[in-house]
């Protein structure tokens, strides 16, 4: 998609930070940090409190909700906060800011995120895009696993078990979010859950053979990718502890 | 009734009892909802209903102002179920710590209502059987005859505890406010239903405690400084209390807040009087300034965040100042900063 206009540079107060709704119904904040400009999701990944009423200093965005917290420069989550922002890249031309294509699924991706360009575009070429209606099935229990899936837009419910004896298993609703991981496990042929669209959603579909053969060629990444993993699933794991 | 709930990363399944909220049966369950004040305030234990039939016990609930309504969304804290329902929390919800105390629903008796100062009253609660809580925890509690839950922090630490302290401001228009300040209330049953709150401290945490506390929000504090006295914690880490009232007659607990210097240093805020001579002679042992808390505290406590925890309690206003200060100025980042709001 083109580039759209934003703000004029003076409409962002200085070490400050200001919502704004861009043509095509997207909305972001932009914040100034010095001679910089970023900009990011409008709302909190936690709760959808709007991050123009946080508290910025120029460096650290904190949501005034719960404190979630954010590095300016790179959205990555500080303190308290779970989840990082979702960033777009902006250009500053004329005294006016811009902002360019909105990032891929892939790019925002628990997984993928903040990897090597060249990487990326291999997994981007592996990937297929399928849009899914409320209630489709994309896999049952006992089903192969070859296929990993990166939300782009939607939602979509894990069931796990089978016949009468099933239980709930959580729900994506994030773009980015990664399903289907038995596919970049080894010793895990089958689905043990099914996945269902709950309204429309928008997927990668992404052979899970094929991007470990991309990772093996790219070491580091690949580490990179592996740790991401297994902290993901150590989520479904862990417990809430001592705070 | 059996609730089922799907979160964004498992499911869970427990039963409710008949008008029990769907918040109190999940964590009396063991499931550790997200929640923050329990008492439709914050919004915080929003859900959206999938299937099933829910009953909303406070439809004005400040809380519900972040909700969607149109998409099914209610607050669990609120609403009871009236059929198995199932529904959906847009969060990660992970197994319960299995260090923490459980919260379950506490008959008891009150017990020893005294004036603290003006419009503040002190009271026990005599419970039915011995009960663990951890410092800065609060429960919520319903009177007779009074709708809604309202939440109070313990002031004392004991493990196995038969009696829990409370510091109750008068709020008007408040029901269980009016109801405890509205008669001679002792020997009145109650219900209450926690411990609940993540303000917690844990003598472990091997960091400086800083507490800014306005009000009746010093009621947690006293906890802390109990429970971290009590394990010698201030032989190893510095401590600073930071107590804000108006004026000196609205302040209480001083004498006890003494007991805990020279090791803990401790501060009286005034905002609306000059520092009255009489301050220091009769509580020689605490420093007073003239000022709102959180200036007094930034002022003060300049150049000596390192390794602090800070611990912030009070009404909304002068937490929300607190925690503006600790982020912006002191630059602590939010996994050393607990509060409560009592709003």
């Amino acid at each position: 998609m083109a580039r759209r206009y934003v703000c004029k540079v003076a409409d962002v107060p200085a070490n400050g930070i200001r919502e704004f709704a861009v043509e095509g119904g997207l909305r972001l904040v932009v914040a100034n940090s010095g001679n910089e400009y970023f900009g990011y999701q409008a709302v909190c990944p936690h709760q959808d409190v709007p991050l123009c009423e946080g508290l910025y200093d120029g460096s650290v965005l904190t949501c005034h909700m719960h404190l979630w917290q954010w590095d300016i420069r790179s959205g990555a989550p500080l303190g308290i906060a779970e989840a990082p922002l979702e960033r777009y890249a902006l250009a500053v031309e004329n005294g006016a800011i811009y902002v360019g294509a909105q990032p891929s699924a892939l790019d925002v991706g628990e997984l993928f995120h903040g990897l090597e360009r060249p990487i990326l575009e291999k997994l981007t070429a592996l990937a297929r895009r399928e849009v899914h209606e409320a209630g489709d099935v994309l896999y049952r229990p006992g089903d192969p696993a070859q296929d990993f899936f990166v939300l782009d837009s939607g939602r979509v419910e894990f069931i796990v078990g089978r016949d009468e004896r099933t239980a709930l298993g959580g729900f994506m609703l994030k773009k980015g979010e990664l399903f289907g991981w038995a596919a970049l496990l080894e010793g895990q042929p089958q689905r043990i859950a099914s996945a269902r669209c709950l309204e429309r959603s928008e997927l990668l579909r992404i052979n899970g053979e094929s991007a470990l053969r991309v990772l093996e060629g790219e070491p580091a990444a690949g580490f990179a990718v592996m740790r991401r993993l297994a902290a993901l699933i150590a989520r479904y794991l862990a417990s809430s502890g001592a705070k | 009734m059996r609730i089922q709930i799907n979160a964004r990363n498992r499911g869970f399944e427990f039963e409710a009892r008949s008008r029990e909220s769907v918040l109190y049966a999940g964590l009396r369950a063991g499931v550790p909802l997200p929640y923050e004040c329990a008492t439709g305030t914050c919004g915080t234990c929003k859900a959206r209903l999938v299937s099933g039939r829910l009953r909303d016990g406070w439809p004005e609930a400040p809380g519900r102002k972040h909700l969607k309504p149109e998409q099914g969304e209610f607050l669990m804290c609120q609403c009871a179920a009236e059929s198995d329902v199932t529904l959906q929390v847009a969060q990660l919800i992970n197994a319960a710590d299995p260090g923490g105390c459980s919260p379950d629903a506490c008959p008891g008796v009150l017990r020893g209502a005294r004036p603290l100062a003006p419009e503040v009253m002190a009271f026990g609660v005599e419970l039915d059987r011995p009960r663990d809580f951890d410092a800065g925890q609060f429960m919520v509690l319903a009177a007779p005859g009074v709708d809604g839950y309202r939440a109070f922090s313990m002031v004392n630490f004991e493990r196995g505890a038969r009696r829990l302290d409370f510091v109750a401001k008068r709020k008007p228009g408040g029901g269980v406010s009016e109801w405890l300040f509205g008669a001679r209330r002792d020997g009145e049953p109650l219900v209450l239903f926690g411990p609940l709150g993540a303000a917690t401290f844990y003598p472990t945490l091997g960091r400086n405690l800083l507490c800014i506390a306005g009000g009746s929000g010093i009621a947690g504090m006293m906890s802390i400084l109990a429970r971290a006295a009590g394990e010698r914690y201030f032989e190893r880490y510095r401590g600073w209390v930071f107590f804000g009232v108006r004026t000196l007659r609205d302040a209480f607990f001083l004498d006890e807040l003494s007991s805990y210097t020279p090791g803990v240093s401790i501060t009286v805020a005034l905002s609306d009087e000059q520092v009255p001579a009489t301050a220091t002679q009769r509580w020689p042992a605490l420093a007073f300034a003239h000022g709102l808390v959180h200036e007094v505290a930034g002022k003060a406590m300049a150049g000596k965040y390192e390794n602090v925890r800070a611990y912030v309690a009070g009404p909304p206003p002068a937490v929300d100042a607190a925690l503006r200060m600790l982020l912006l100025e002191a630059k602590l980042t939010s996994d050393n900063i607990r509060y409560d709001k009592y709003s």
